[in-house]
């Protein structure tokens, strides 16, 4: 029964496949990506969590269970692929697993060349991503989304290098970094249909830096867009559609459609050029699903849930204009130590407020 | 080579603005030969550079990669010159300990801050990334802070900047420091509710929060 008495007349999955269609489901979907909070709900550590395959499976079920959002997604954290191809990781007990950057794996530009193509299904991080989808899509999949994640090539060499010297090499080293990138891509495309295999009814592609942030358009479109294509098209050609995310200020919307070709595009902020959410629902709702835009930090930490409850109100009225081609989330993960009760107000939200 | 010192200045600040570290060096070098004043290069030279370059940074003519370059070129500039500021041209003295929080590898927002507040004459003590908080209020003690500036981009992290406060308030020193916080999921409300002193969503409105704090410039300026 929904919080507005009125009954949920579909499932999750089927709503979340509506919407992502254009068509409008009996309601709006609500997916406020509750990842790594998931870990509280069964009280696991967050290390754990992110290592442990069958405990963080059972966490997100314990979380869908409690919360019931509409959407898995397995984001465990931008580290994953990292560590696969080398690099050392960090795990604090209660807090995101990061890289040690006092001990790069890439240390010099020279070492660029130290970056070799992994096999996704074998590795200890990629693989236990790889069993939560597997783990998720058995035991909801029928009933619930469950969206695989691919942090994408240049991002996940910003991991093993070092933001601030990737960046730095892209104009003092470029051939060297387009080389890692290269072979980076081909694990990702393997990484992104093992997660197909296993169950994704669809994969989430998350190209951080076409944002105007960070980088120039053209600058993202060399060095990452163009080798995001071939993950998109594998993804698509297992079957399954693609899905962007991409929490970053002033993300590049024509060029990652143009590039991935998403069907949805999870963000934060308006896209570059969009002064204010109500203009880029406008230029944007109608030519790729919205997933978002709720503030995760303010949902999770310091909105009272009435002040929650109204901005969500506030961005459902929003993206009518988008023909039911919206999904209500946070326009990042849900924080892992915010108040969970916020992730349910979300979903309170879409019941009261969000029926066709 | 430039023949005065006005030239060489301008081309001090050109070769800042297009990431010329080698060329900023050799000029820096020849400054000093030349027994030109050395805080008079840094100012219209290296700091015109960056300024020059932030700017281009707010056009959207620069971004991420072109700002950490070219400051790598004034910091070369700097090392060389650093040594022969006269103590009479000393800045105004103000000092902030910065930091991104334990927990949070994220450092290019903090490390612009800490570039342009060093422009703006701040004595700058670099702490770096996945720092505890009590490195903070050790080093904050240690150096005789102003201000203590902690960044994060992760809202797993956002606790690490109350902590920081925490530990002030026990040690009954939470008077002697000015506490500003910064970085993507912060908010004036976090700031507010965690009892920091200033919360600045880009980092020029860090230098100018830094400058209120600690009585440079007027609230009201």
């Amino acid at each position: 029964m929904s919080a507005n008495g009125r009954r949920d007349e579909l499932t999750s999955l089927e709503r979340v496949g509506l919407a992502l269609q254009y068509k409008k489901p009996d309601r709006v979907p609500a997916a406020p990506l509750v990842c790594g909070a998931s870990c509280r709900v069964l009280g696991i550590s967050y290390d754990r969590w992110s290592q442990d395959p069958k405990a963080a499976t059972a966490s997100l079920l314990a979380a869908q269970s409690l919360i019931g959002f509409d959407g898995f997604l397995t984001l465990v954290d931008l580290s994953v692929e990292a560590e696969d191809f080398g690099q050392e990781v960090i795990f604090p007990e209660w807090s995101t697993a990061y890289p040690n950057f006092d001990n790069p794996c890439i240390a010099t530009a020279e070492d660029y060349g130290k970056v070799a193509r992994i096999d996704p299904r074998k590795t200890r991080r990629s693989s236990a991503v790889i069993e939560i989808v597997r783990g998720l899509a058995e035991a909801r999949g029928k009933d619930v989304a469950v969206m695989g994640f691919v942090y994408g090539p240049l991002g996940v060499l910003s991991q093993i290098r070092g933001h601030a010297e990737l960046f730095k090499d892209l104009i003092r080293h470029p051939d060297r970094v387009l080389e890692a990138v290269d072979t980076i891509t081909g694990s990702l495309v393997e990484y992104a249909i093992a997660q197909v295999e296993a169950g994704a009814h669809a994969i989430v592609l998350d190209p951080l830096y076409s944002s105007s942030t960070i980088l120039r358009k053209q600058t993202w479109e060399r060095f990452e867009g163009v080798f995001m294509r071939p993950i998109a098209d594998a993804v698509r050609a297992a079957g399954v559609p693609v899905v962007v995310h991409n929490c970053g200020n002033g993300v590049y919307f024509d060029a990652v459609i143009e590039h991935i070709k998403p069907i949805a595009i999870s963000h934060a902020y308006p896209a570059h050029g969009s002064p204010d959410l109500k203009h880029h629902a406008e230029a944007w709702g109608k030519k790729v699903v919205t997933i978002g835009v709720i503030d995760p930090a303010k949902a999770g930490h310091e909105w009272s849930q009435d002040e929650l409850l109204e901005e969500c109100r506030q961005q459902i009225e929003t993206f009518r204009i988008a023909d039911g081609g919206f999904i209500l989330s946070s326009g990042c993960e849900f924080p892992p130590n915010g108040n969970l009760q916020s992730a349910a107000t979300m979903v309170k939200a879409a019941q009261l407020h969000g029926w066709y | 080579m430039p023949e005065t010192p006005e030239d060489l200045h301008e081309a001090l600040a050109t070769a800042v603005l297009e990431l010329d570290e080698v060329l900023t060096a050799d000029l820096c070098n020849k400054a000093v030969a030349l027994g030109y004043d050395a805080w008079t290069t840094i100012e219209q030279g290296l700091i015109a550079g960056m300024n020059r370059a932030g700017k281009l940074f707010d056009e959207e003519e620069y971004f991420v990669p072109e700002l950490l370059i070219a400051s790598d070129a004034m910091y070369a500039g700097l090392g060389i010159l650093r040594p022969h500021i006269s103590q009479a041209n000393t800045i105004h003295g103000r000092r902030v300990v910065i930091g991104v929080v334990q927990g949070d590898t994220h450092d290019i927002g903090k490390n612009l801050v800490r570039i342009m507040l060093e422009v703006a004459g701040f004595e700058v003590f670099d702490l770096g990334r996945d720092v505890p908080a009590q490195a903070f209020v050790d080093r904050a003690v240690e150096v005789n802070a102003d201000v203590i500036a902690l960044s994060t981009l992760m809202t797993t992290t956002m606790t690490q900047m109350s902590k920081v406060v925490s530990i002030l308030e026990e040690g009954n020193i939470r008077h002697r420091f000015k506490v500003i916080v910064g970085g993507a999921p912060l908010s004036q409300q976090f700031s507010d509710r965690i009892g920091a002193d200033g919360y600045a969503p880009k980092a020029a409105q860090a230098v100018q929060l830094a400058k209120q704090l600690t009585g440079l410039v007027n609230a009201a300026a």
